[in-house]
């Protein structure tokens, strides 16, 4: 638009990054929460204890419970218990069933199999649908999602084009320099972290490209049915014959797998038509086993005989790129300290949104230092600033505690922890309305502070499953969730006490991090 | 693994250095064209290096995505520590020098 | 860089606006097209041009996007669009017809 590449590309830069960066800052936050996504979960169900892991006990066990309760339903679903999942899943489909579709999810204790009664919650996996589908109608939140990855992209590019000393510049970041060190922050997160970043935006396009791109399919299949057919190799199953035979023992199935496949972890154990004679049993290997999905890690099985019938066919080299984008998104192959990386990395691409939204208003705010009253548009932008990224804090902490407070009788009570998240979310729009933009920030991010590091407290207090308790038994999911929300309240503290103290004139620019460390 | 992020780390430090800002900032003199020339050739060989044993130990998709992981942990550390902590930056890159080769040679 | 709206020119604003729908919708067709045409000409087996073809369109994509607001005018914008789509278009018509049975 303006004179020259650079500048039309810092333009737009500037405009995409400031229209979709709330939402993206919002989709980045829960996103990230996201893998933490079975230890969040772990916290909001903590009637659902962890045993050591015993795939086969466990195995055996869910059989026993879907034959006893679900004898009739045309397909059964089992995920065995796993490091991050404490709980032994089974669902089943019953085409006469009322449930969801005619679904049914129960979840079991991996020791006794019993059907443990938890409190009804979406745990971690609100944030996790969140993050894509934005609590909107299908399929509108995953195209708005989907096109938000692409302007990170965008962003990515446009801001690499933008950055005139990218390689002189990559070990600088000036503390104590107002805006300056807010761009230096925003630059340094940017292109220390740019293979995540990338990464992470990219295949968000790659996972749901047969959804937004749907040209190609369209020429060369005509439908996406046989696409999908091609790619991930439909299972043809056959129709139930309605005569009875017992299924063969699934541990003896799962045995077979093992022969084939030393160590594996089994993802989830599909049954189909149980209890006839044209049952089918496949096994699908654990995401976590693998950093590409691996349609080839795919066992059927004659349910009756227990014959071997087929495995998933191998990748070819493009699956296998694609396959391998979905599995670097989903991160589900990290152990423990490269999730803690994912996380970290997370929170980095949160910052750099975070920052650059703090800096487009400063930048503007200088040039009304002096003038009484903002002008209309600045103010609405520090508004949506405030409430999209200490709002939001504010609406995920109202998640916990509407978690830990709600009766575990209430009607409709996994919504209502959900209505906390989007009240508390719409409460701290309008504090930010009616209160001046430093207070705002100092308040909400005070009130932060407080709801997240006394999670733990509120935890210990209305479970049995407090820091004392999580620590010496060694759940470290449990305790991790805690300690986390701990730190986040202390960083929330610090910021906040940078809020309020900061003196007013200085203060129209931007909070800086470093003015008191230099003077101290 | 920590080896591989140790050698990364001091790798980073390396290459830090051996720009001629950093270099007066950080140690506080003036360096010599040999030195700074010396401090790239290390810092790259210790980059490499470091990717050659994640590779080796974990196999090219693990050992890559793990790499590339400890890099980006190692130098965000660096760039945001450095003008708080640089001294205890400069000892932690000396001692990944030192403790990441061995980590590296007996995890081998 | 102008940081405000107010006080913009009108012609700047439409400008603007004609070049944004240039990005979203002619850069949708353009990436299309690109997919299209590399699904239907790539040495590959369907499925494996198909998400080849879908993977690299995102690239067209952007590219499309960077041109829009990179030119020198909205015209301009429209014009890098519409007439690459064109072209590829054709070729897409034309390996769609001859791969028909």
């Amino acid at each position: 638009m303006k004179e020259g590449f650079r500048q039309a590309m810092a333009w737009l830069h500037t405009w995409t990054g400031l229209i979709f960066g709330w939402l993206l800052f919002a989709i980045f936050l829960t996103g990230t929460l996201s893998y933490f996504k079975d230890e969040i979960s772990h916290w909001t169900q903590p009637e659902v204890q962890s045993h050591p892991l015993d795939p086969v006990t466990s195995l055996g066990l869910a059989q026993r419970y879907l034959e006893t309760n679900a004898g009739h339903a045309s397909t059964w679903f089992i995920r065995l218990p796993s490091e991050r999942e404490a709980a032994l899943s089974v669902s089943w489909r019953d085409p006469n069933g009322g449930g969801r579709r005619g679904f049914t999810d129960k979840e079991l204790d991996a020791r006794t199999g019993e059907a443990v009664e938890a409190r009804d919650s979406r745990g971690g996996e609100f944030f996790y649908r969140f993050h894509f589908q934005l609590q909107m109608p299908h399929p509108w939140g995953r195209w708005l999602s989907t096109f938000c990855a692409f302007i990170m992209l965008l962003g990515l590019v446009t801001g690499i084009i933008t950055h005139k000393k990218i390689f002189k510049e990559f070990f600088t970041f000036r503390p104590g320099k107002g805006q300056r060190s807010w761009l230096d922050g925003h630059n340094a997160i940017g292109v220390l972290v740019l293979p995540f970043h990338l990464m992470i935006s990219y295949s968000s396009l790659v996972i749901f490209m047969y959804m937004v791109m749907p040209a190609s399919i369209l020429a060369s299949y005509g439908d996406s049915s046989g696409y999908f057919n091609d790619v991930f190799g439909r299972d043809e199953v056959p129709k139930a014959v309605a005569q009875t035979a017992p299924l063969a023992p699934l541990t003896e199935l799962y045995a077979k797998v093992q022969e084939q496949a030393p160590g594996a972890r089994m993802g989830y154990i599909q049954v189909h038509n149980p209890g006839d004679r044209n049952a089918r049993v496949t096994f699908t290997r654990a995401s976590a086993d693998s950093v590409a999905y691996q349609r080839s890690a795919i066992w059927t099985f004659d349910g009756v005989s227990g014959e071997l019938l087929r495995r998933g066919a191998p990748e070819s080299a493009a699956m296998t790129t694609s396959f391998t984008f979905v599995g670097l998104h989903m991160g589900n192959f990290a152990g423990p300290w490269l999730r803690w990386l994912y996380f970290a990395f997370g929170v980095a691409g949160t910052a750099v949104i975070g920052t650059g939204l703090v800096m487009w208003l400063g930048k503007r705010q200088l040039k009304h230092a002096k003038s009484a009253r903002m002008p209309g548009e600045l103010r609405l932008v520090e508004v949506l600033n405030i409430a999209s990224m200490s709002g939001l804090l504010l609406g995920v902490a109202a998640f916990f505690w509407a978690n830990r407070l709600l009766p575990a009788t209430l009607e409709g009570r996994a919504d209502w922890e959900i209505n906390g998240f989007f009240l508390a979310w719409g409460a701290s729009l309008l504090h930010a309305m009616l209160r001046s933009g430093r207070r705002a920030w100092g308040e909400q991010l005070t009130l932060g502070a407080l709801a997240f590091a006394l999670l733990p407290l509120l935890n210990a207090l209305t479970s049995d499953q407090g820091l004392d308790h999580s620590i010496a038994a060694g759940d470290w999911a449990m305790a991790g969730f805690d300690l986390t929300a701990l730190a986040t309240g202390l960083f929330l503290a610090w910021a906040a006490g940078k809020m309020l103290r900061a003196p007013k004139p200085v203060a129209k620019h931007a909070p800086r991090a470093a003015k008191t460390v230099e003077a101290s | 693994m920590l080896g591989v992020a140790l050698m990364g780390f001091a790798g980073f430090a390396g290459l830090c250095l051996a720009m001629e800002k950093h270099f007066n900032d950080l140690l506080g003199r003036k360096p010599t064209g040999r030195q700074l020339r010396a401090l790239k050739i290390t810092g790259w060989a210790l980059l490499l290096l470091s990717l050659i044993l994640a590779v080796h130990g974990r196999g090219w998709a693990l050992g890559l995505v793990e790499w590339i992981a400890v890099l980006m942990a190692g130098v965000t550390l660096w760039v945001f520590g450095l003008p708080y902590q640089p001294r205890l930056l400069l000892g932690a890159a000396l001692a990944s020098l030192v403790l990441g080769p061995l980590l590296a040679v007996l995890a081998v | 860089m102008k940081s405000k709206a107010a006080g913009l020119p009108l012609s700047y604003r439409l400008a603007v606006t004609s070049r944004s729908l240039a990005a979203l919708l002619g850069g949708y067709l353009l990436a299309s097209m690109a997919s299209v045409c590399i699904t239907l000409l790539a040495p590959m087996t369907q499925a494996d041009a198909t998400m080849t073809g879908m993977m690299l369109s995102f690239v067209f994509y952007l590219i499309a996007f960077i041109w829009c607001f990179a030119c020198r005018s909205a015209w301009r914008a429209w014009l890098g669009m519409l007439l690459p789509s064109l072209v590829l278009g054709l070729i897409n018509a034309l390996a769609y017809w001859m791969n028909l049975p």
